[in-house]
């Protein structure tokens, strides 16, 4: 009686039961549930709870990849939970991040610096073009990208569920048939709106590779199987009318 | 003389509308006495109900298989299935494998060496020689 006790409160030490209280966790989890819920994603803003890592929102300047698109811009930064390991790639905020300081909300991520007179004159004319690509950079790798083409990714990205929208902000060129916008070393963040939808996670064939040394009979079996994010380019948008403005 | 199937004119892009959720049914199989189901049952009696309540979009079939190890089926809208066993696992551990189900596309694991797929005409065109200032040799 007492070990069907004992097995059955086992059993409930659920993740969930085990956190502190909400005051004592790094994120606001009421909050961020709310502004997640607003995101068009609301089926995967309840997945999110399963998720041990949470999503990795970078500081504006080391950032290679940007914040869901359901998060405003008054919204204070995230910080990773204790368990969420640093990507590689982005070091330069991982060290800073995990420290678990307190930040203040970052600014703008839009610059308030005038467009330049010829990206003034030709954007339009970019715009008006029917086709449209960008070379958008995930973690530091340039991915040619038309509006619904399907990428996947080297890596597992974590604490993302297959539904959320991500925005993706650094490109070094966006550009038509007749016209590219080359950035120096980004292209401005106002000039293109480019989203991408993550499907899920898809696997490899599990690697097998037989390590044997010469005159030994020893053989050494090394398996690997990576596991990668899919995305989709759900949108790709110049905004012509940045210039008006 | 068998059914002919209909002639698909476009291919399906997941995502660039709506996003459908590959994973469409999702079967969990224990045993009340076995050992090895014991991470299982308590998978079932904890920690599936709020996952359940959190994808609304799967259907959960919990069913008995005596005396067998407890397994995990998970049905896909491409009419595949992926099954994994998860025999002598905590129900984190189990967790873990229920969101890989529940990630998955349902197609064959292949390798892949172009990280962009892509069925859009290029946008810039084919490059001829033909056309445009002509090239000094």
């Amino acid at each position: 009686m007492s070990r069907a006790l004992l097995r059955s409160a086992l059993e409930l030490r659920t993740p969930i039961t085990r956190l502190p209280p909400p005051f004592l966790l790094p994120i606001p989890i009421r909050s961020r549930a709310n502004a997640l819920a607003v995101a068009p994603a609301a089926a995967a803003a309840t997945a999110r709870f399963f998720n041990q890592t949470t999503q990795i929102v970078d500081p504006p300047i080391a950032s290679s990849i940007l914040a869901d698109a359901g998060r405003t811009p008054t919204q204070p930064p995230t910080a990773p939970a204790p368990a969420a390991a640093p990507v590689a790639g982005i070091s330069k905020i991982s060290a800073a991040l995990s420290t678990q300081i307190p930040q203040p909300p970052p600014p703008a991520r839009t610059s308030t610096e005038p467009l330049s007179e010829s990206v003034r004159t030709l954007l339009p004319l970019l715009a008006a073009q029917p086709g449209h690509y960008a070379t958008a950079h995930i973690h530091g790798r340039p991915y040619l990208v038309t509006a619904g083409d399907l990428v996947r990714l080297p890596f597992k990205m974590p604490g993302v569920a297959p539904g959320d929208v991500l925005r993706l902000t650094r490109a070094t060129a966006v550009g038509s048939r007749d016209f590219t916008l080359t950035g120096a070393p980004w292209v401005d963040e106002r000039v293109f709106e480019c989203r991408a939808v993550v499907l899920g996670t898809e696997s490899e064939p599990m690697r097998v590779l037989i390590k044997k040394k010469r005159r030994q009979r020893r053989a050494k079996r090394v398996e690997s199987k990576h596991r990668f994010t899919v995305l989709r380019i759900s949108e790709l948008r110049i905004c012509g009318e940045v210039v008006a403005a | 003389m068998g059914v002919k199937a209909v002639h698909r004119i476009t291919t399906g892009r997941n995502g660039l509308g709506a996003f459908i959720l590959q994973c469409k049914k999702m079967d969990f199989h224990y045993c009340d006495w076995a050992g090895s189901s014991k991470g299982m049952n308590g998978f079932i009696k904890s920690i599936l109900p709020k996952f359940a309540a959190a994808h609304p979009q799967i259907e959960f079939t919990v069913s008995p298989r005596p005396s067998k190890h407890p397994v995990i089926t998970g049905h896909y809208i491409n009419g595949r299935d992926k099954a994994i066993c998860v025999r002598n696992l905590e129900p984190l551990q189990i967790l873990k494998k229920v969101e890989l189900l529940r990630d998955a596309s349902g197609e064959k694991l292949k390798k892949v060496t172009k990280p962009v797929q892509s069925i859009n005409e290029s946008v810039r065109g084919i490059w001829s020689p033909y056309h445009g200032n002509g090239m000094r040799v």
